[in-house]
């Protein structure tokens, strides 16, 4: 079963996407609020997709894009944030990031990311 | 001799954006238009900025044109629009600001970007405050007229609608001629 991890410090958002994987057919969906509490699910649980908001209380998405990478230079890290800051974006993109989604994402984007990036 | 006297949109300038190494994730079929019922209009947006902030599967960027009700400096911060011409839907004067009741300014906007460009994509945002100035049909025209001119192009038209709006008769009359998006999001 294909694991995924969503990173982000809102629980509102962090069910929500939840809720929209399950519909998608992904059942095995870990969370995390923060860069300490992430990084501990991912050493554990080594999830095929992590969604990193890139706005996190503390250490950026960056940062814990680039704290992933060094754990696991094959991790599928999908960047998330609410507006689409370019220089963020491609900094997420350097740090190891495949992907990024716009938030609140939904139905169409999710799938595609998701088709796009399983092997 | 041209009825109206303004800038064309993209008659001058390159409104390309600068793209991002990122997946294009929705795909617009070319002259054609696509209602999609939600409210706020984030689908809507996410689906414009992904296409014009990416490439295509042949490495080719798309222009795009925004008319919106929201503040267009808003627009461009949430979205990473740095070129990409936005008019702002409102009752002020100004560059870049189209009246909800001028219609024929409206409609001429639309179809010369889309006689202009090729490939492009158009976001009509702000129906529901366009029937609030004036009468449904007349709206409805304006849409009807624009997507003919879109059909015939290479351009493709995103139109969102809050349904809570309008009377389910005038739903069905929007979405006669274009493809109806639903979905769900977090």
């Amino acid at each position: 079963m294909t694991k995924i991890l969503v990173v982000d410090d809102s629980e509102a958002f962090r069910k929500v996407m939840i809720e929209l994987l399950v519909r998608a057919g992904f059942h095995d969906v870990a969370e995390a609020k923060d860069f300490d509490e992430a990084l501990d699910r991912f050493r554990q649980d080594r999830p095929r997709f992590t969604f990193v908001d890139m706005i996190l209380p503390g250490k950026s998405g960056v940062d814990l894009t680039k704290a992933l990478i060094a754990i696991d230079p094959n991790a599928t890290i999908i960047a998330m944030s609410s507006i689409i800051n370019k220089t963020m974006i491609r900094q997420s993109l350097d740090a190891g990031a495949k992907d990024f989604l716009l938030k609140p994402t939904n139905t169409i984007a999710l799938s595609s990311v998701l088709a796009m990036w399983s092997d | 001799m041209s009825l109206f006297h303004f800038k064309r949109p993209g008659a001058r300038k390159d409104h390309k954006e600068s793209a991002l190494d990122i997946s294009r994730k929705y795909s617009l079929t070319q002259g054609r238009s696509y209602v999609i019922e939600e409210s706020p209009p984030d689908i809507s947006f996410d689906a414009f900025a992904n296409i014009i902030n990416t490439t295509d599967d042949k490495g080719a960027k798309n222009v795009g044109l925004c008319i919106t009700r929201q503040h267009p400096d808003l627009v461009r911060q949430k979205y990473g629009l740095e070129n990409t011409p936005i008019y702002w839907l409102a009752t002020k004067t100004g560059q870049d600001i189209i009246s909800p009741t001028n219609l024929g300014i409206l409609t001429h906007t639309i179809i010369s970007f889309v006689q202009d460009h090729q490939n492009g994509v158009v976001l009509l945002d702000g129906l529901e405050y366009l029937v609030s100035n004036n009468d449904f049909n007349k709206v409805l025209r304006v849409i009807d007229q624009v997507n003919d001119h879109i059909s015939q192009s290479t351009s493709r038209m995103i139109l969102p609608v809050d349904p809570r709006a309008f009377e389910p008769k005038e739903v069905a009359l929007l979405e006669r001629n274009m493809e109806k998006v639903q979905l769900s999001k977090a």
